[in-house]
């Protein structure tokens, strides 16, 4: 196990080698460069160069990128061009928010999924099944801001339940502040892992093994703890792991409409200025955590079907 | 449908129950943790303490580093300058300097202190302001070009400053009251080297007392402040709600106490249950588009004009500033020297076809309108100038871009006609009127490339020309030939919108868009 986590941490390496490279040349290829907008109305020709040069964008660019690898290999990922320090302490500053976000909707979105889904697969085609369905295929249809402006209406102020918004100072008020954005997460991600774990569930409830579970008069705890939710799980897992990858990254909205020091926000905010060293800074640091997912997706696999064996 | 059969029963055991009290628990849990907790953070707020709603979090205390708004409101609430504009924006009023004098050949500037602490308890002195001068001055600074003209910085006692000039330079002295101009304490800077501006120390009404970034800044009252008796609050906490609806439920929530940008279509049904108080400030703003004098059929003054008549500002205004702006008759935002007898373009269709057919332009043409995607306002704007161009015959095809590809793409002269603004950071006309109107300047007219020689010899004879009705007679004249020579289809004047809540007394969006929180109250 340990021998496989290793393994998948070296393949990190090239493909971190193959993403900086792409951002590097990609952003160059964009219109616009950090010192022109930095400097804005009041940039003259003169200020502009002289920025360029403090900024070292008077280099050739196979030297502005062994600088940027240089600057990986020292752990500050470059100086941002428009906050004037370390993009790594940048990205600390903010990371908690997004790390508590993508796991406090990943919790809400399992705790939802799991008794949602067997409530449906149970009474399949049934009342509960479709109201269940209906219900997510509405939450799926619903652009996240929306959902979360409404949620705003609803539990902050006519059912004065939580704060309309902002992030909370300790766990106590952080859980109280983040409960309506996590659960506008969670939802987007439930109504997709709900429809996928309901088929498991079902195709799993026909199999032999589970007539034969039940004439040993396996009880129903049993009969889904044991036998049905491992075997089932699978499929739900990879959905889950795919959608918390995208949370990482993917929640400027829902860091806007409530207000959260989140990642996203800062990604871009980066790329409306140009701020060459933050965006590629964040860009590995992104490529870092969803490699890191992906492999707790598979880690979660061997743990929930121990016929799974990492290699 | 085996499997459904074989559960069916099994449904109304245990499982189900187990499930059903998993739930109503839970819905328990959120039911009776929640109320509990709503009452924590509204209480831990002294009553002394504003909190302000803006949309952004600003980037740098540093004066000289950026230029966001955000980062020069906290920038002014922290450190002082040595004049500042009055809250009218009619004229400089005493800041850090309790008085001044020019010479009388405009090339000596001496400021008398005033006897001021920082909020370490440190005095204010001249050594500090040639400090912060030179520094506003240097390579360093983004701002470099606008002190330029000083020669050297004398100190001949602690509370005086001499500045002498290279040449006369009339605007000097509005530059002296920009946020770039702020004074820093020498020795403290120096020590904190770095980390200075995390926590920087400055002579304004207030201090910083943590910024939590992407969240806000929280400022306390600094105790040694020299205006007697204020600030009267305790603090301020600038808090950032980029969200436009999530700032008014956040004002009706009662969360906040005032809030910036409050979105117009929202203005009045908010003011209407009298607990919140809204407002719209006149500030040194304006927008138009801009034409690309160097193409055709821009390079045509009846062209340029034609659209200025084809345009129904006044409509514009209502529709999509919901009648809370100004139309506008050049370039210029209403500001010092300017001339009340100008009046816009009327919206004349019929004169705009003539001026068009003269033109040989008759049934009209196809061009091109570049729209910054960022701004909500002019992607609005941007339909409805398409629709009323049709009119005329002028079919203009939208680009809608982000910030920093409309802002190089107009750079590089790229474009035929583009949406935009821009407002003042200085209540001198003299910084709008080099960027927006002569060429070659930096801007080279705010791109358009349109060129006046009178403007140009006017621009460089108003900065030499002392304050006065002389040098207001030249801005005068510099914008009645923009108006004429219409390198931009000139459009309105937006405010800005804010509101607060009526506990809330003495708050105001100056018409240089930053509020002194130092006259703040709350009851």
């Amino acid at each position: 196990m340990l021998i496989y986590v290793f393994k998948r941490l070296v393949q990190l390496v090239p493909v971190l080698f193959g993403i900086t490279l792409a951002c590097f040349l990609l952003l160059r290829a964009l219109p616009g460069d950090p010192a022109t907008l930095l400097l804005g109305a009041r940039g003259g020709p003169e200020e502009i160069a002289l920025m360029k040069q403090r900024l070292g964008l008077d280099l050739p660019l196979w030297r502005q990128y062994l600088l940027f690898l240089a600057d990986i290999g020292s752990g500050s990922l470059g100086r941002s061009v428009v906050h004037a320090q370390p993009v790594m302490q940048l990205v600390l500053e903010r990371l908690p928010a997004t790390l508590w976000l993508v796991a406090y909707s990943t919790v809400l979105a399992v705790a939802m999924t799991v008794p949602l889904a067997l409530w449906s697969a149970m009474r399949r085609g049934g009342p509960v099944d479709l109201a269940i369905k209906l219900a997510f295929t509405i939450v799926i249809a619903m652009p996240s801001f929306w959902l979360g402006l409404i949620f705003v209406i609803l539990f902050a102020i006519w059912l004065p339940l939580f704060p309309t918004s902002g992030y909370g100072d300790d766990l106590l008020s952080r859980l109280h502040h983040t409960t309506l954005p996590a659960l506008v997460i969670a939802l987007a991600t439930a109504s997709l892992t709900i429809r996928s774990l309901r088929s498991a569930i079902l195709a799993v409830l026909g199999s032999d093994y589970v007539t034969t579970a039940r004439a040993k008069g396996a009880g129903t705890g049993r009969l889904m703890g044991v036998h049905v939710l491992p075997n089932a799980l699978i499929s739900s897992i990879s959905v889950l792991g795919a959608h918390t990858s995208w949370v990482i990254g993917g929640t400027v909205v829902i860091e806007t409409v409530f207000a959260l020091p989140g990642l996203g926000s800062l990604f871009v905010e980066s790329i409306f200025s140009r701020d060459y060293p933050l965006i590629q800074g964040l860009t590995i640091v992104f490529a870092v955590l969803v490699v890191l997912i992906n492999l707790a997706t598979d880690l979660a696999y061997a743990l929930a079907d121990p016929r799974i064996r990492l290699e | 449908m085996q499997a459904v059969a074989v559960l069916r029963p099994m449904n109304q055991g245990i499982g189900m129950t187990k499930l059903r009290s998993l739930i109503s628990a839970g819905a328990l849990a959120l039911a009776i943790g929640a109320p509990a907790l709503v009452a924590v953070p509204s209480a831990a707020f002294a009553k002394g303490v504003l909190r302000l709603a803006q949309t952004q979090d600003l980037v740098s205390l540093d004066p000289i580093a950026t230029s966001d708004n955000a980062s020069i409101y906290a920038q002014l609430l922290v450190f002082d300058t040595l004049l500042r504009p009055s809250k009218d924006a009619t004229k400089l009023e005493p800041g850090l300097a309790e008085s001044w004098k020019v010479s009388d050949d405009g090339m000596t500037y001496s400021f008398k202190l005033r006897d001021a602490k920082f909020s370490d308890g440190t005095p204010v002195t001249a050594a500090d302001v040639a400090f912060s001068l030179k520094r506003a001055g240097s390579d360093a600074s983004s701002w470099k070009r606008f002190f330029s003209g000083i020669d050297t910085i004398e100190t001949p006692d602690d509370r005086t400053v001499v500045l002498k000039l290279k040449k006369v330079f009339t605007p000097l002295l509005n530059n002296l009251a920009l946020f770039s101009s702020a004074i820093l304490p020498q020795k403290a800077f120096e020590s904190a080297g770095d980390k200075f501006f995390d926590k920087p120390i400055g002579s304004g009404p207030f201090t910083v007392a943590a910024w939590n970034k992407g969240q806000g800044l929280s400022l306390k009252k600094n105790p040694h402040y020299w205006q007697a008796g204020k600030p009267d609050l305790d603090g301020a906490e600038l808090m950032v709600i980029p969200e436009g609806n999530s700032r008014v439920l956040k004002l009706q929530a009662g969360e906040i106490d005032a809030a910036i940008d409050i979105p117009l279509n929202q203005l009045q049904a908010l003011g209407r249950d009298g607990k919140i108080k809204t407002a719209v400030a006149d500030v040194l703003r304006t927008d138009f588009v801009l034409m690309n004098t160097k193409k055709k059929p821009f390079d045509d003054l009846r062209v340029r004009q034609a659209l200025n008549y084809a345009i129904d500002k006044e409509g514009l205004v209502k529709a999509l500033l919901y009648g809370t702006g100004k139309v506008s008759n050049s370039p210029m935002p209403p500001m010092a020297y300017a001339d009340p007898n100008l009046k816009p373009y009327p919206h004349d269709v019929a004169k705009a076809k003539a001026l068009l057919a003269e033109a040989g332009y008759k049934d009209g043409f196809k061009t091109s309108l570049l729209v910054d995607s960022g701004r909500p306002l002019h992607r609005q704007l941007a339909q409805a100038l398409q629709a009323a161009l049709k009119q005329i015959g002028v079919t203009a095809d939208i680009r809608l871009v982000e910030g920093g590809t409309h802002w190089t793409t107009t750079k590089s002269g790229d474009y035929e006609m583009a949406v935009a603004y821009a407002s003042s950071d200085t209540i001198d006309p003299d910084q709008l009127v080099g960027f927006l109107v002569v060429n070659p300047e930096r801007a080279n007219a705010y791109h358009t490339e349109w060129k006046s020689e009178r403007v140009n010899e006017l621009y460089e004879k108003e900065r030499v020309t002392a304050d006065g009705p002389e040098r207001g007679g030249m801005f005068q004249e510099i914008v009645r030939l923009a108006h004429d020579g219409a390198p931009s289809v000139f459009l309105f004047y937006p405010g800005t919108s804010y509101a607060y809540r009526s506990n809330v007394e003495g708050f105001e969006v100056l018409p240089t868009s930053n509020f002194r929180l130092e006259d703040v109250k709350l009851k």
